[in-house]
This record gives structure tokens, C-alpha cells and sequence, in this order.
């Protein structure tokens, strides 16, 4: 009995220290750098551009300080996708956790 | 006899407080959904995610017992166990049926279909289904032993939740928190197991 409750003392504070470790939002599968929000283009503007290409959209958000959109391509796959907040260049895009483009470099 | 009857009753009566408990989050999803179709992209998150967690509060009663013996509150988690896990399955049914309105077209969710991180959540899926349909007393009484080695299953769909979870998400912290509380009490039974078979071999070696 005094293992099993060291062990669930143990697995407590493990999951205590995940969850406060890394802030809810930042999923760490990609980053931008793209300084400070008033330099960014407006999320508006980029679901806007990316409709004109095509793209239905369901949802837009800021994610590791990139735009990470989930929507449909103009092929029409069921997507998510991350965008540059700055330059709106496509960085990320994946499927069901499948990743299907990732921009060089 | 009356009394027999009347503390019946009052099982019965708390059971089925328990059962609408557990339904009361499905009402509010259906109406937001009802509200407006569009948020059933949003609440693919939350029906998962309730299934996962009654999925594994049911699956720590087993371990709970075995660590705690029979208390008061351990009788009380294993009255209550079924109620939960048919309550997993119903969440993940309500998880699937707003997954699909959200997907629309058949040929994307065929093609999900094919992604390891939807797939295993398809299996796991199959599985509760499976058990959920079995859970009641008469499936129970037809199948005897079977029922239990049916009931085991369950480890094989935890393990491929948890699979989809990650997956799905591209990332394992949350997946993480959720079962380390399983995980932990799992190891704890099989410590337990081992330091009580040791300790009866020592006695036995003692009396020899
Ligand atoms: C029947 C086949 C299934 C399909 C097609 C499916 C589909 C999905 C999808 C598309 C997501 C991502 C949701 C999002 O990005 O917001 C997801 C997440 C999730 N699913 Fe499933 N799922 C299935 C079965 C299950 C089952 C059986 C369970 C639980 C027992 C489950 C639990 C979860 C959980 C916990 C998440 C993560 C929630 C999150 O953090 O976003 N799924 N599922």
C-alpha cells in the first residue's frame, strides 16, 4: 500500500508539472517569430486572401505565435494549416496530425 | 421485505440520478448544436474528450478495488462503473456524429479514414460499441466467462484512444495528463500483486 501511494504521489505531481510547464496554447509543432502583434497582417486579411485561392475556412487562431487556420484546400482536403502572422507565407500544413507540406528550410 | 424494497428503491432511484447526470453534458452539446450546425466542428473537442475521461474513471475502479479493498466509496465507483462506461460509449458515439456532420463529404472522410490517427480511433470505437452492447445483464448471462475476456478489450481500445489522442493532435500533453492517473494505479496492482506473492512464498518457505 505505502508503493502504490508514493507511485500515485509520484504520477500527481508528474502531471502538475506538465501542466504547468508550457502554457495551454503553444503546441510546439511550430514556431514564428514574428515580433510584436501590431506588426502582423490582420486575421481578416489573411482568411480573405485564402478564400480568394479557394479555401473554405472553419476556424482561425493564433497558435505558437503563428495564424493557424482549419478549413478545407481549394483540392479539398480537410486541413490545418499554419501561416506566417507577417509575411502570410504557408509554413505548415496537416491532416489529422499527418503532416502534408512543410515549407523548407 | 419492505425495507428490502424500499433500500431498492433508493439504489434504483440513485442509479438513475446517476444516469441523468451523465447525460445532462449531451443535452447541452445537442443544443449548441442545434443552436447553430457550424459548432459541430467545435464539439468534437469536448465530447472526446468527456468519453476519454469516463472511459478512464471506469477503468480505475478495477485497480481501486484491488489496491483499497471494499470501502464505502470503492463500492460506490463499482455501482456506478457500467453507468459510466456505456456513458464513454454514448460521448464517443456524440463524437463520431459530430465529426462526420463536420466532414460532410464522403470521400474526405474516406480519406481521413486511412490516416493512422482517425483509424485507431475508429477501432476504439468498434470496441466500445461492442461492450456497450454487452452491458447488461443478459448479454452477461449468455456469454459467462466470455463476457469478462470481452471486457478485457477495453485495455486494447484505451491503449488505441490514447494512439488517436496524440495523434490527432500532433502533440501528447494532453493525452499524457489523462492517463498517467491510470497508468500509475495500473503499475501500482501489478506491485501489488508481486509484494503480496512474495510475501505469501516467504511465509511459505517460513513454515516449511
Ligand atoms: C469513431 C471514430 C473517431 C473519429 C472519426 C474521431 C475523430 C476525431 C477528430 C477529427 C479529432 C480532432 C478534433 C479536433 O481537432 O478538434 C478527435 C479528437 C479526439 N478524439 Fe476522436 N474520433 C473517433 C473516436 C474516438 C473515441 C472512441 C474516443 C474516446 C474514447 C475519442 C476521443 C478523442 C479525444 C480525447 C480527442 C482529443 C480532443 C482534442 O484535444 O482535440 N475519439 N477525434
Amino acid at each position: 500500500m505505502k508503493f502504490s501511494q508514493a507511485l500515485m504521489a509520484i504520477a500527481a505531481a508528474t502531471a502538475m508539472q506538465v501542466a504547468v510547464a508550457e502554457p495551454a496554447h503553444a503546441t510546439g509543432k511550430i514556431k514564428c517569430e514574428a515580433g510584436p502583434q501590431s506588426g502582423w497582417v490582420s486575421r481578416e486579411k489573411l482568411e480573405a486572401e485564402l478564400k480568394a485561392k479557394g479555401w473554405k475556412i472553419k476556424k482561425s487562431k493564433v497558435d505558437g505565435g503563428c495564424y493557424e487556420v482549419y478549413g478545407t484546400t481549394p483540392e479539398g482536403d480537410r486541413v490545418e494549416a499554419y501561416f506566417h502572422p507577417v509575411t502570410m507565407e504557408k509554413l505548415l500544413v496537416s491532416r489529422r496530425g499527418k503532416v502534408i507540406f512543410r515549407k523548407k528550410g | 421485505m419492505i425495507r428490502r424494497i424500499a433500500n431498492n428503491l433508493h439504489i434504483m432511484h440513485n442509479l438513475y440520478f446517476f444516469w441523468a447526470l451523465l447525460a445532462i453534458p449531451a443535452v447541452f452539446m445537442i443544443l449548441r448544436y442545434l443552436g447553430d450546425p457550424e459548432t459541430a466542428f467545435d464539439l468534437i473537442h469536448p465530447s472526446g474528450e468527456l468519453s476519454v475521461r469516463l472511459m478512464i474513471i471506469a477503468m480505475m475502479v478495477s485497480p481501486l478495488r484491488q489496491l483499497f479493498g471494499r470501502r464505502g466509496w470503492t463500492d460506490w465507483l463499482l455501482k456506478r462503473r457500467r453507468a459510466m462506461g456505456v456513458a464513454a460509449f454514448g460521448y464517443a458515439l456524440l463524437h463520431l456524429v459530430f465529426y462526420l456532420i463536420d466532414m460532410a463529404v464522403w470521400e474526405q472522410i474516406v480519406k481521413d479514414a486511412m490516416i493512422f490517427s482517425i483509424w485507431t480511433g475508429y477501432i476504439a470505437f468498434a470496441i466500445f460499441a461492442v461492450m456497450a452492447l454487452t452491458s447488461n445483464d443478459s448479454a452477461m448471462r449468455m456469454l459467462r466467462a466470455n463476457w469478462k475476456r470481452l471486457q478485457r478489450f477495453v485495455y486494447a481500445a484505451a491503449i488505441l484512444t490514447a494512439l488517436h489522442w496524440v495523434y490527432v493532435d500532433g502533440e501528447w500533453r494532453g493525452a499524457l495528463i489523462h492517463f498517467i492517473p491510470l497508468a500509475a494505479l495500473e503499475i501500482a496492482r501489478v506491485a501489488h500483486i508481486f509484494t503480496k506473492r512474495s510475501r505469501s512464498a516467504a511465509q511459505a518457505e517460513a513454515v516449511t
